[in-house]
């Protein structure tokens, strides 16, 4: 369990990293099957020389530097829409950018199936999923974190929001990713082609892959930050050794 | 709270780190073969199965981009573009038994499959586009392949700025899916030079590089080693991935 944690977190930069060099080949995501300017939902470019804009539902935003005009890994700066330093590899390579994410997203299912039987097997997941009664439990448990409220409502191993988080993550958003992602495959869509359709077509699917890369990272960082403000050594030797010290910390926050 | 700081920085860290150390692996070439065995993997999991979603007349996209490979530049196919293709013949040859040099009129004559299929490429853009002509396994059938046969290399007309030949291929196994097509005519028309006239691929099972345009010649061989640099393509022979059903 506390191997593919790590795996899966070394999986999921490298994804996000090698997706975004992706990305970059066809910066622009429309909700549509076949490529359509008109349903054009994000576009990165760079329209003159110099200058880097972002156009999220028809709005343009310039962002020369940090998107669509930016480094290029070779030393300079050029029409790119996501910059070197995020990339993998950092120039412009749609061909390696490709082995890097299939291999990696092999990775990360593996990490996916030991997960879930795992956590199946163990009766881990059970606790983290949000039933119907945790419902009620919600709205107070949020009072609590913004001070509204002073004690907790009562909760096993994981409080409602953390419950709510987890699901979201598990049953909304990772599926997302993985069907998002197999829907760009033009191989899966022949033999599976209610696939794209579900998602709105393929083009579509890019979006939702990108949407939920985006949920997994806010995530991501919330994850991180509790951690970090909730005894960060206790949690990283938890997660290396699989002891959880109690005590100071209620176990709120993972 | 400090703790909170050293682990932002470590995580930034992390992240800044992962490019540099990406870009280094990427440049081992023990690691970069490793990278490769997905390959494998995604060839024996999707394969060439079921066939792809068939369009109506409506959904075709107006502007069905052409991308980097432009109309070809050298002599014989100038001189083929001067005569209206009338003395192009399409040579299938290599390990078959009847070896075959079909001329247009022929081609025209075996065409039997019209379909209004998506096109994805690689870069990620998607179009549709209508495609009428002969399904490639007619093609090779009526050459009949002999034992040991097991690829269909599909030579163009096309070379890059440094004269290496554009040329595909594709097991026999995957070159007999039904929605394989040579065509000949893409959206009512004859196919216009810089989209393959007069006899491109159209692979719908694969993404866009496998579909060949300005096909000259159908090698049927037992191994993909002697064309190009050996890799079954001359975008395979850039680094992408032979298998590109995904």
């Amino acid at each position: 369990m506390r191997v593919t944690h790590w795996l899966f977190f070394v999986a999921f930069l490298v994804l996000v990293s090698s997706g975004l060099q992706i990305f970059n080949a066809a910066p622009y995501l429309d909700a549509s099957d076949k490529t359509d300017p008109a349903r054009r939902v994000l576009q990165i470019s760079s329209p003159a020389d110099g200058v880097g804009t972002t156009t999220i539902f028809g709005r343009t935003f310039r962002t020369t530097g940090w998107l669509g005009y930016t480094d290029d890994g070779m030393g300079g700066k050029s029409a790119r829409a996501f910059p070197a330093w995020i990339t993998i590899p950092s120039y412009q390579d749609l061909a390696d950018g490709r082995r890097w994410h299939l291999f990696f997203a092999w990775i990360m299912i593996a990490c996916g199936v030991v997960y879930v039987l795992w956590g199946v097997g163990r009766r881990d997941l059970r606790e983290l999923v949000l039933r119907p009664r945790d419902l009620r439990n919600v709205l107070p448990m949020q009072l609590y974190y913004l001070r509204l409220r002073k004690d907790p409502p009562l909760h096993g191993k994981y409080n409602p929001l953390q419950k709510t988080a987890y699901t979201l993550v598990l049953f909304v958003f990772a599926p997302l990713l993985v069907l998002s992602g197999f829907a760009l495959s033009p191989g899966l869509d022949s033999w599976a082609p209610w696939l794209p359709h579900i998602l709105g077509g393929r083009q579509f699917a890019r979006l939702w892959h990108f949407v939920a890369m985006l949920a997994l990272i806010g995530f991501f960082v919330t994850h991180v930050v509790l951690v970090a403000t909730t005894g960060v050594m206790n949690h990283l030797k938890s997660m290396v050794t699989g002891y959880y010290r109690l005590g100071a910390h209620d176990g709120t926050g993972l | 709270m400090k703790r909170g700081l050293f682990l932002a920085s470590t995580i930034s860290a992390a992240l800044s780190a992962c490019s540099p150390i990406g870009t280094k692996l990427n440049d081992s070439r023990g690691f970069h073969d490793l990278l490769e065995r997905a390959e494998q993997l995604n060839e024996g999991f999707i394969g060439t199965r079921g066939r792809v979603t068939l369009y109506k007349p409506n959904e075709i996209s107006a502007d069905f981009p052409v991308n980097s490979l432009d109309t070809p530049s050298d002599s014989l196919y100038a001189a083929l573009m001067r005569d209206r293709f009338q003395s192009y013949r399409l040579i299938v040859d290599g390990m078959v038994d009847h070896p075959l040099a079909l001329t247009l009129p022929q081609l025209q004559h075996l065409m039997n499959v019209i379909q209004i299929t998506r096109h994805d490429c690689v870069e990620g853009w998607s179009a549709i586009a209508q495609w009428q002509g002969v399904r490639v396994s007619d093609v090779i059938a009526m050459a009949a392949p002999r034992a040991g046969a097991r690829y269909a290399i599909f030579h163009s007309f096309d070379r890059d700025a440094n004269g290496t030949p554009y040329y595909e291929s594709l097991s026999l196994e995957q070159a007999a899916h039904p929605q394989t097509l040579l065509a000949l005519r893409q959206n009512g028309k004859p196919i216009a030079p810089d989209r393959g006239a007069p006899v491109r691929l159209t692979v719908p099972t694969q993404l866009g590089y496998k579909s060949a345009k300005w096909v000259r010649r159908i090698e049927i061989a037992a191994s993909l080693a002697h064309s190009g640099s050996g890799k079954g393509g001359y975008w395979e022979d850039q680094g992408y991935e032979w298998y590109a059903g995904i």
